[in-house]
């Protein structure tokens, strides 16, 4: 017997039809027609996991179906190994990068920039046909080569696996790396060893500890800006200019602006106008990064603050979120927890400061782009020193009235653990709100165990 | 055999404690600092007494420091961190001024437990991960300078450019001295074995500097006195070279190991061991100068460097492997050490390429794991016995 497949009701398709195209980087544009036909027909037969009703399931894509945006996010993510193909196809350079950071000089050097969620959901999609166990076994497959490769012990591998084996044409490895995470500049440095020769490698180098207020630390890191750009038009073979990257500035704080707008609409509601998972998904649009299409991005966000609005304007409730629910707020590495299932048991998830903390921080528009850009990167609030994104945090919180706080890291994942305890020392401190920190494998289904602790959290609150 | 001198360094070490207290009970300051490019002749120069903090070996401290820095933290980093929860060794204790640098994220990260937790005062240097390029060394020459001026405001003068050379010299003297007492231990019929070199070179973290060259010096006469000439060959032993993570005082888990299957040590490049004291060529005096000639050295594993096939560090480990007729080396990794266990394949296919085997030993300092080390070593030391037992009899 089939897997049970969840299906978008034929009921709400007319209000779906009638909501904007998305539009891309390359001018083209999807109808809500040809969406809707991907999402009913084509997608849950290429990607039944996707649609598959199973508990077991990570982020479960939207199903908010008269919610017509959180459904083009989902098109966009599922159509997102594809149009990478294609792009590729059509000469686009590609860089791997780092999570938690912007992109505007990757966008400005014309290169899309894929961070590594999005560099294991590119590989995820190159298969059809796979149910969540069969996917969930391929992936394990291929991370066990990378741990095989560089070590066990690291949280995530930065797509070595993929690009060592050739399978995603990646054409340079250029994060900043050391910003927030030091496996990936292991990973950076581990390509030198793998027999795909053909990858650029390149470290943006993000100097740590409080640098935001040192000239030369901005400087330094300008400089690697510089870099970074230099080594990505070698790649595509163009010049980018200050121009294209003060034109790309103006784009992302654009992005930023209205993420950040989005953002502070759903928590001045007293309803919560979407899931938890829905408002992830649209929230970090504002890094435009997120589906590698800038433009589709910012199409789907701006769409998406109409609709946030008239649904705080009259008290809609988002899809299967009861009332009254326990407000929780995300700490830590580039992970979460189950959304909907969390939902099932009374809570919900206002907040995190992965993909918030770039998100929130708009790049000044006058004078040098490179310094500007640099200034801001080193005064990520995720970035600073104990106290200070404490502060930071404390202030997201408070802005989300959150009820509860849960520090969530990746097994190896040192960088973050090592100040989970301070930071959750400092916000119980300081604001009364329960916190836990939560420890989870990243390579796997989210089971019961990890299930079963964020539930007690939930039922204490 | 054995060298007199040594016996006076177990002595003064045992007495150190009690005389850093009274130094600092007549308005001395000590630094504790830790980090493979904290300039250390800064914090002399400056009239500090510098401490390295450097401990392992013992689970239960690791287990405490988990509680402030996490179970994925390295179980150097979290025995560091216990200490402090603890503070009871006897050099902590003594700390007033703590110098960290961020070579490695997770000692930066320690760095930041313990001032938070513990109300340390912590000075911080940063560290360019392009380490390689020249706008990476004029950042790093600010961050030196910035890391002076913390330290001159914590001992309420300026750095003085003539102490400061005074400073080089001496660390230099130090340097170039244990260089030379190295070359003996690797020696055929070696006077002095790699373990007593090893803990003679961990004695200079925590001793007087001044008294420590003496030391040193006339460790190297008695040497000379009892080896005119000591020459590297490779014979029949197992000769051994330790590679990977660092070693502290307190963990010698896998040196004794080695020792017991009948191993003989002839090397290393870890930074509680020789390599930090090779290759430091300061050009210049003043904090610039010296900070240069840190970042200039042999690289860390913790910085990355992108093309392998000009990397120092591994020329380095080459060039060492090939001074002390090293048959095999025993690559060590601790437990969440990124720096090293992310290379431990490529070092072992790199050296695979020139005939030299690597034994990855990866561990805690939990005793759980020693009867699996200690077969695994023994296999491994009794395969490069076989193997240079047959070299040598094609030789003949």
């Amino acid at each position: 017997m089939g897997k049970q497949l969840f299906r978008y009701s034929e009921a709400n398709k007319e209000m779906f039809l009638n909501s904007d195209n998305i539009t891309f980087n390359d001018g083209s544009v999807v109808t809500p027609e040809e969406i809707w036909h991907y999402l009913t027909v084509e997608g849950p037969v290429k990607y039944p996991s996707a649609f598959e009703v199973n508990l077991y399931q990570g982020n479960r894509g939207s199903r908010d179906e008269t919610l017509p945006t959180s459904l083009k996010t989902r098109y966009l993510g599922l159509t997102f190994s594809a149009r990478m193909e294609s792009a590729k196809d059509k000469g686009k350079s590609i860089a791997f990068i780092q999570g938690g950071q912007a992109v505007d000089p990757y966008t400005a050097a014309d290169t899309i920039a894929l961070r590594p969620g999005l560099v294991n959901q590119w590989n995820n999609g190159l298969e059809y046909g796979n149910d969540i166990n069969k996917e969930n076994l391929r992936r394990k497959k291929s991370k066990e080569k990378a741990f095989h490769d560089m070590s066990f012990e690291a949280c995530q591998t930065g797509g070595y696996e993929h690009v060592q084996a050739g399978n995603l044409r990646i054409d340079v490895i250029a994060p900043y790396t050391v910003l927030r995470c030091s496996d990936v500049s292991y990973g950076v440095e581990a390509h030198r060893h793998g027999p795909n020769k053909d990858v650029k490698l390149l470290n943006v180098d993000f100097p740590l500890r409080n640098q935001a207020d040192k000239p030369w630390a901005i400087e330094y890191f300008a400089q690697n800006l510089r870099r970074l750009v230099k080594t990505l038009d070698e790649v595509t073979g163009r010049t980018t200019t200050e121009d294209d990257l003060l034109r790309a500035i103006k784009l992302h704080n654009e992005g930023r602006r209205l993420g950040t707008e989005l953002a502070e609409l759903w928590w001045s509601a007293d309803i919560p106008p979407t899931n938890s998972d829905d408002r992830a998904s649209l929230v970090s649009l504002g890094n435009l990064e997120t589906h590698g299409d800038v433009q589709a991005s910012l199409s789907v966000l701006k769409e998406a603050k109409k609709y946030i609005a008239e649904r705080v304007k009259n008290g809609v409730k988002g899809h299967a979120v009861i009332d009254n629910p326990k407000r929780l707020f995300i700490l830590g590495s580039c992970v979460g927890i189950n959304g909907s299932r969390s939902e099932d048991a009374g809570a919900i998830v206002v907040g995190r400061d992965d993909q918030w903390s770039h998100c929130s921080s708009l790049v000044e528009e006058e004078g040098d782009p490179y310094y500007n850009l640099a200034k801001t990167t080193l005064e990520y609030p995720y970035e600073q020193g104990i106290e200070k994104r404490a502060q930071w945090t404390i202030e997201q919180i408070r802005k989300s009235r959150a009820d509860g706080v849960i520090f969530i890291h990746n097994w190896g994942c040192n960088t973050q653990a090592a100040i989970s305890r301070p930071i959750v020392d400092i916000i119980k401190r300081e604001t009364g709100i329960p916190t836990y920190i939560h420890e989870r494998d990243l390579h796997g289904l989210r089971d019961e165990q990890e299930q079963n602790r964020v539930n007690a959290f939930i039922e204490m609150l | 055999m054995s060298i007199q001198t040594l016996e006076i360094i177990r002595k003064r070490l045992a007495e150190r404690p009690e005389e850093l207290s009274q130094a600092r009970k007549n308005g001395q300051k000590v630094v504790g600092w830790t980090g493979y490019n904290v300039p250390e002749e800064i914090i002399h120069a400056l009239g500090f007494i510098p401490v390295r903090i450097a401990i392992g070996g013992d689970d239960r401290l690791v287990e405490v420091g988990a509680r402030y820095a996490s179970s994925k933290t390295c179980v150097f980093i979290r025995e560091i961190v216990g200490a402090f929860a603890e503070n009871e060794d006897p050099y902590i204790q003594q700390t007033d001024i703590l110098a960290f640098d961020a070579t490695c994220l997770q000692n930066f990260r320690a760095a930041e437990v313990i001032e938070y937790f513990f109300k340390k005062d912590v000075v911080v240097l940063a560290v360019p991960r392009n380490f390689a390029e020249d706008d990476a060394k004029t950042y790093f020459v600010h961050e030196a300078n910035e890391f002076t001026r913390l330290l001159e405001e914590r001992a309420g003068s300026s750095l003085d450019t003539a102490v400061l050379a005074e400073s080089v010299a001496l660390y230099n003297d130090i340097r170039k001295t244990l260089k030379s007492i190295y070359i003996f231990q690797a020696a055929k019929d070696n006077v002095i074995s790699w373990e007593e070199v090893y803990d003679l070179i961990q004695a200079g973290d925590l001793l007087d500097k001044k008294e420590y060259l003496t030391l040193l010096q006339q460790t190297l006469v008695e040497l000379t006195e009892l080896q005119q000439n000591p020459v590297i060959e490779a014979d029949g032993d197992s000769r051994i070279f330790i590679s990977g993570s660092l070693i502290p005082r307190g963990d010698r888990k896998l040196i004794s190991i080695i020792n017991s299957v009948g191993g003989r040590i002839v090397g290393d490049d870890l930074w509680s061991g020789i390599l930090p004291h090779i290759d430091l060529d300061i050009k210049e005096i003043s904090p610039a100068g010296v900070a240069l000639a840190y970042l200039n050295r042999t690289p860390h594993a913790a910085l990355p460097y992108l093309d392998l096939e000009s990397d120092r560090r591994l020329k380095k480990l080459h060039e060492l492997l090939s001074q002390s007729k090293a048959h095999g080396v025993i690559y060590h990794t601790l437990r969440y050490c990124d720096p090293f266990t992310f290379k431990a394949k490529e070092t072992k296919n790199v050296l695979a390429k020139s005939g030299i085997p690597l034994l990855e030993i990866h561990t805690e300092y939990a005793g759980s794991d020693y009867e699996a080390m200690k077969t695994r070593v023994e296999a491994f030391v009794e395969m490069i016995k076989i193997k240079s037992e047959i070299v040598e009899e094609e030789a003949a």
